[in-house]
């Protein structure tokens, strides 16, 4: 996950960039703040995985194996929805690229809410 | 399904990390199962006990 959402967020970014004179209205701002949140928390997260990784300890281990399984999947079904949401206004959004790329970060954006959500209730 | 995890690394002289390492999990894990919100796997279990020299129903209930 860390590594697509900073792929991501150096796509979308240079995207939203090339924009410049629309990068503040509407949609584009909401996106663009989107983007360097999750870019934000990803790092973080990765930073945090290393630095556990050199103290000696699994990156992985049963629990966080259990929460990605139950996270993707819900998060998955909420993303179904989401798209879903999306193809039946889209032609309230401004052009496809704001369409597609707000729909791939509003998919990240449930993915890290989900887990959040699994990490409260875990009991395998 | 209540544990004694907490009492016992007391008793050894044993921090959540040291624990951690000793049965190949994340600290968080050790974290979670101290607290109640994660029941480990048999496996793990099993292998916490070992590091205690308790059988697993000495270190684990049921509620």
């Amino acid at each position: 996950m860390t590594t697509s959402i900073l792929i991501m967020l150096t796509i979308w970014a240079f995207v939203i960039l090339e924009k410049q004179t629309n990068i503040f209205k509407g949609l584009d701002l909401v996106i663009f703040i989107l983007i360097i949140v999750l870019g934000a928390i990803a790092f973080f997260v990765a930073l945090k995985k290393e630095k556990e990784e050199k103290q000696g300890f699994v990156t992985d281990d049963e629990m966080s194996l259990l929460i990605k399984y139950k996270s993707g999947y819900y998060a998955y079904l909420a993303s179904m929805y989401m798209w879903l949401f999306i193809f039946i206004f889209k032609d309230k959004f401004p052009d496809i690229e704001t369409m597609l790329g707000g729909g791939i970060l509003l998919s990240a954006l449930i993915l890290f809410i989900t887990k959040l959500v699994i990490k409260k209730h875990v009991n395998g | 399904m209540d544990n004694r995890i907490k009492e016992l690394r007391a008793r050894d002289g044993l921090t959540q990390s040291d624990l951690a390492k000793k049965v190949d999990v994340r600290r968080e894990t050790i974290v979670f199962l101290e607290k109640g919100k994660y029941n480990p796997s048999l496996k793990l279990a099993h292998e916490i006990s070992k590091v205690f020299g308790m059988t697993i129903e000495e270190v684990f209930r049921l509620d």
